[in-house]
């Protein structure tokens, strides 16, 4: 698939990092270690490509919580075939950030 | 409490979020405003203390993050631009002119099922009059005029017939009706009890009387006029110039043909017609053929021989009641062989089909193209049945020769130049995806038509093909030509989707 194939190394990171857990841009701003100007038009790109898809917190949890609701991003099927294409040929993306359970332990 | 720089820095903040939404199409700002703000909130929440407070270094991370945020406006407003870019290309598609031309059509087709006059051209088909119903006149070409006296009617009545089965008799003058407390001036038919009956038609909506008034049946036209199509009319009391009458039914559409465009009818034994009508008083006379009479028709014509009150042999004609009437589809018809005739009047039929290269369609890319051709012509063909229709129809309640005449113009008008359209608009699309091209140039100059080529280059926005259509024809440049774009082209259309 063209789309595997031309996915950037830091499109790749933040696929990496969704699928490791880190699914709100500033967490991925954290664990990537990109600058929001990066981050957040990649997710854009890769949203309109079909790879991620975003959901908006439930508005009762953030009230619980005292918070606003935040804007999260889950991988979507094709998104999960692209990241296996890009593991391989980025082979150390899986080393360059924990998964947010083992981060939690 | 906060510190004083902490508001200053946060009031900074939202102020460069706010600046940087502006980028992003006001469409898409409520939701980019939210999701910045609420990551807005949660990076300064990681960045507090305990007390709230954030040092300075914290403040210039935060605004370092608020700086991505015009990034990513410039970034939405780049991806809404392409998706309107998109947009323009799905534009002009062959799939979305035959969608237009379908919603077009469900849309007239929509209006003529519920319009009243066609819904009464419905019902004259559904109610025909017998074969064997003859009008008696003294002249064809004259059968409109009532020509038959009432006292002949009555003498032939009682007379021995041989080749009729029956006789009825009406006679139409203007009366005044009052139906509660409204009165209107009406053509009354005073007819004999049995014209119905003769002419073969039912009665809509009838029901059977026992007050022992006078029946009356009332026209489809003075029905839907001045009931308003009320299915409960039978039954309501006329009255009819000095008598009162009950209304027994309506009479099916098609029945006003007879001549004299009777509103109501009075049906009167033929006694009363007797005592009413001076013998001498012209009217119509209806008659139904008997099998001897329908031989003799078929062997010796139309012609009738009887005597007259002055017992003088005198001709008559007799003609078919139920002689096609010309319906709209029959119109249709005619509308159409007449636009497909008048086409060439109006407008080259060559599509268009010179290249300029040696690279021709395949057949797949001919089979499309003469696909969606038929398609378009059979979609116009069908707006001309039903526009026409709804424009013939929309005043008028039932058949009229105005709404005949209506018809057949604008069926012919909206055939015609739709056709035109359609041959127009292929000429203009693209052989390869069927889109229009677009983007018109004009290339050289019309005084130097014979020393170089003069004329307009249009482009098809999929990159496939360029056009070029002569502004002067010429002995050497008298069509429109087709040159195909190799793929050195394909670049500059990479977004557009159509690859």
């Amino acid at each position: 698939m063209a789309a595997e194939a031309k996915l950037s190394h830091t499109a790749a990171m933040i696929l990496q990092a969704i699928s490791a857990g880190y699914v709100y841009g500033f967490s991925i701003m954290e664990v990537t270690g990109l600058p929001s100007g990066t981050v957040y038009p990649a997710m854009r790109r890769l949203e309109r490509d079909d790879l991620i898809r975003s959901q908006w917190e439930r508005q009762s949890i953030a009230d619980a919580e005292q918070r606003p609701p935040r804007k999260y991003y889950k991988l979507t099927a094709a998104g999960r075939t692209t990241l296996d294409a890009s593991r391989k040929r980025y082979p150390l993306l899986e080393r360059l950030m924990p998964t947010e359970e083992a981060r939690s332990v | 409490m906060k510190s004083l720089s902490n508001v200053a820095f946060s009031a900074l903040q939202r102020t460069m979020l706010h600046t940087a939404s502006f980028l992003v199409p006001a469409t898409e700002r409520p939701e980019w405003n939210s999701e910045w703000f609420a990551e807005l909130w949660h990076v300064r929440s990681s960045y507090a203390d305990i007390d709230e407070t954030i040092s300075f270094q914290g403040h210039c991370d935060i605004a370092r993050f608020c700086c991505g945020a015009f990034a990513d406006a410039l970034c939405v407003r780049e991806l809404a631009t392409k998706s309107v870019v998109r947009r323009a290309h799905i534009h002009g598609s062959a799939a979305q002119t035959l969608l237009w031309l379908a919603i077009i059509l469900l849309i007239c087709l929509f209006i003529t099922s519920f319009l009243p006059g066609m819904q009464a051209e419905r019902e004259a088909s559904r109610f025909q009059i017998s074969p064997n119903a003859l009008l008696i006149a003294e002249s064809a070409d004259n059968s409109t005029k009532p020509s038959i006296a009432a006292g002949l009617y009555l003498d032939w009545k009682t007379a021995r017939q041989r080749f009729f089965l029956d006789l009825a008799f009406y006679h139409v003058t203007p009366e005044s009706i009052q139906s509660g407390s409204s009165r209107v001036s009406w053509n009354v038919a005073r007819s004999s009890t049995n014209l119905f009956a003769l002419l073969g038609l039912p009665l809509l909506h009838a029901t059977s009387d026992e007050s022992g008034l006078p029946r009356v049946i009332l026209s489809h036209d003075a029905w839907m006029r001045s009931f308003g199509g009320d299915p409960e009319v039978a039954g309501r009391v006329l009255r009819v110039g000095q008598i009162n009458a009950t209304i027994a039914g309506v009479a099916p559409s098609g029945s006003w043909r007879l001549p004299g465009s009777p509103d109501v009818w009075l049906l009167q034994p033929d006694t009363q017609i007797a005592s009413d009508l001076s013998r001498k008083t012209l009217g119509y006379v209806v008659a139904q053929l008997s099998p001897r009479g329908q031989v003799a028709m078929q062997q010796s014509g139309s012609g009738i021989s009887a005597r007259n009150l002055e017992d003088l042999l005198i001709d008559l004609s007799a003609t078919p009641l139920s002689a096609p009437v010309e319906g709209p589809w029959s119109l249709y018809e005619f509308a159409l062989f007449l636009a497909l005739v008048a086409l060439p009047a109006v407008t080259s039929v060559s599509l268009g089909e010179t290249h300029l290269t040696a690279r021709r369609p395949s057949v797949r890319e001919t089979l499309r193209r003469s696909f969606f051709l038929t398609g378009k012509l059979i979609l116009i063909a069908g707006i001309g049945l039903f526009a026409s229709c709804d424009i013939a129809y929309c005043i008028t309640f039932s058949y009229s020769p105005a709404a005949e005449c209506l018809q057949l113009v604008s069926c012919f008008a909206i055939c015609l130049f739709g056709f035109r359209w359609a041959l127009a608009d292929q000429r203009h699309r693209c052989p390869v995806c069927l889109r229009r091209v677009t983007n018109p140039a004009s290339v050289g100059l019309a005084s130097r038509t014979f020393l170089g080529w003069n004329g307009t280059e249009m482009i098809c926005m999929g990159g496939h093909t360029l056009l070029h259509v002569p502004a002067l024809p010429t002995s050497w440049f008298s069509d429109q030509r087709w040159l195909y774009l190799d793929s050195s082209w394909q670049f500059l259309f990479a977004d557009s989707g159509i690859y």
